[in-house]
């Protein structure tokens, strides 16, 4: 029965722990280092604006999206970005996790292409 | 047995997981941000310098400024706004500031158009929204005022509505000016604003001034040329400094001799969104096509010579007809004035800055001048006077005061 009963607390604290470490953000690019993998957004919440540093995960995607090109087709469908294109001013957003304290990101988006 | 236990563990856990998220909630909103109201778009009044940019009528219901705005719509707004206006873009999903859902129809109704052109024109670069984490871009550089048009009269169509964006089609748009009007403005401007609240006759017993009728195309305080509709920033003006005038025993206790209080202690947003109300009850607001303001030039240095020129003009002007050769308001006309109402009417004593209706300051003299006051017989200089010749008058007129002294001491 402890057994059960520890299996099952186990599995809600881990969902929970999951679910509350993840983290979308979005705001704009005020650096970018590709030696370093990352890109320093400045993020506004609550009338505060702060700056964070995400960590591109290995092998993580940076995309825009872009209208299809074959006939017929709607919708958009996603373009693969090297962090080097990606430009200051420009505005991302990204769901980031919590690794000891990074903020870390398996995919980026662009939202705006410029500068504001 | 075995299996109720089970259940009733299964129950425990899941009831710990609820505590778990209502104490410490997942970050669902982005930027930490975790108890953003719907969407973050709480409907806030728009800026004065947005408040009169009123959306053409025709333009809502226009096919060819629809399909204009699609085409814009699809390249530049569909990527967070989405393809069906719903909000959800591939871009938008994760935003912390949810993109608008144009499908939601009472959330589009509480839109006014001088707030979603503001919205479109700066978008989320410009307070509250900047500090919420809006990524709304600024367009304003890139579209031009119709191209913006075109965009909202598009997005409209989502909400399924189908005649003009109005507050007369959604009074939903003016309803807490509309709550504000009735606590503070209907026992002298009447329920639906005609001018004839129930204290509107005390205030000054049958003679002029009477409380404004908001629904005619008459308002005394302008920057407006001479027969139209002021602009936002002239009614929030009157608002928050009331009107000086003598008045009946109803006035007594309005400091500084007011016909109307200042309402300059009613905070920003909610003198912007009575004024939204009014203008609500005044199609003509969204019927006038661009205006031009009377622009009040920087004051001119004061010298012997321009009293000399004013004094001159005082006279050639006729302004001593009414107002009298000292300007006590006690011209050989004065007893015979009356309003548009047929009301007698006083000549402003000029010698009593006090009681100057929208202000003794210069530019406030020049501006009275310039646009005269509409429904009194006071005229509009505007086309009489070059503005040097305006400053002339306003430095003699404000000479004839008890503001004499001050104005000598700068001719010193």
């Amino acid at each position: 029965m402890s057994t059960i009963l520890l299996m099952v607390l186990t599995i809600a604290v881990g969902a929970w722990t999951a679910f509350a470490d993840e983290a979308p953000i979005a705001g704009t690019v005020k650096t970018v280092d590709v030696g370093a993998q990352t890109l320093t957004l400045e993020v506004a919440s609550k009338g505060k604006t702060r700056e964070v540093i995400v960590y591109m995960k290995p092998g993580a995607k940076i995309v825009r999206f872009i209208r299809p090109t074959e006939p017929g087709k709607t919708g958009f469908i996603e373009q693969e970005v090297p962090l080097s294109a990606v430009k200051v001013g420009w505005i991302v957003s990204a769901t980031t996790k919590h690794e000891g304290d990074r903020e870390v990101a398996e995919q980026v988006k662009i939202v705006v292409e410029r500068s504001l | 047995m075995r299996a109720k236990l089970f259940t009733s563990l299964a129950i425990g856990a899941l009831g710990l997981l609820v505590g778990l998220w209502l104490i410490c909630p997942p970050a669902t909103r982005a930027n930490g941000d975790k108890h953003e109201e719907k969407g973050g778009h709480a409907h806030v009044p728009a800026p004065l310098e947005y408040a009169d940019a009123h959306v053409p009528l025709a333009v809502w219901t226009d096919p060819a400024m629809i399909a204009r705005g699609k085409e814009i719509y699809t390249v530049k707004c569909a990527v967070c706004h989405g393809d069906t206006g719903d909000g959800k873009g591939p871009a938008g999903v994760v935003l912390p500031l949810k993109p608008s859902d144009f499908r939601d129809k009472a959330g589009v109704a509480e839109m006014r158009d001088n707030y979603w052109f503001w919205r479109v024109s700066d978008g989320g670069q410009v307070e509250p929204f900047k500090g919420k984490g809006s990524a709304m871009p600024s367009w304003k550089s890139e579209l031009s005022v119709e191209d913006r048009w075109a965009v909202m009269a598009y997005q409209h169509t989502y909400s399924g509505h189908d005649g003009p964006h109005v507050p007369w089609e959604h009074p939903e748009s003016v309803a807490m000016g509309r709550d504000i009007f009735v606590m503070a403005c209907v026992p002298c401007h009447g329920v639906v604003g005609k001018g004839d609240g129930s204290v509107g006759p005390m205030l000054a017993p049958r003679r002029a001034p009477q409380p404004r009728d908001f629904t005619s195309a008459e308002f005394k305080f302008r920057s407006t040329p001479s027969g139209q509709l002021p602009m936002t920033a002239d009614l929030f003006r009157t608002m928050t400094e009331g009107v000086r005038s003598g008045g009946g025993p109803m006035t007594i206790g309005l400091r500084g001799h007011r016909i109307m209080p200042s309402f300059q202690h009613m905070p920003v947003e909610q003198r912007l969104e009575v004024l939204e109300y009014v203008k609500s009850l005044n199609r003509g607001f969204w019927e006038r096509g661009a205006v031009k303001t009377v622009t009040v030039p920087a004051p001119p240095t004061l010298t012997p010579e321009r009293l000399t020129r004013g004094k001159q003009l005082y006279t050639d002007a006729e302004c001593l007809a009414c107002h009298g050769e000292r300007g006590r308001g006690d011209g050989l006309s004065a007893p015979t004035l009356k309003d548009n109402r047929d009301l007698p009417i006083a000549a402003t004593d000029l010698t009593r800055p006090e009681r100057f209706k929208t202000g003794s300051r210069p530019e406030d003299v020049y501006r009275t001048l310039m646009t005269g006051l509409a429904g009194t017989p006071m005229p509009s200089y505007g086309d009489a006077l070059e503005p040097d010749q305006a400053w002339d008058l306003v430095y003699y007129v404000l000479s004839l005061s008890n503001n004499r002294r001050r104005t000598s001491e700068a001719v010193r």
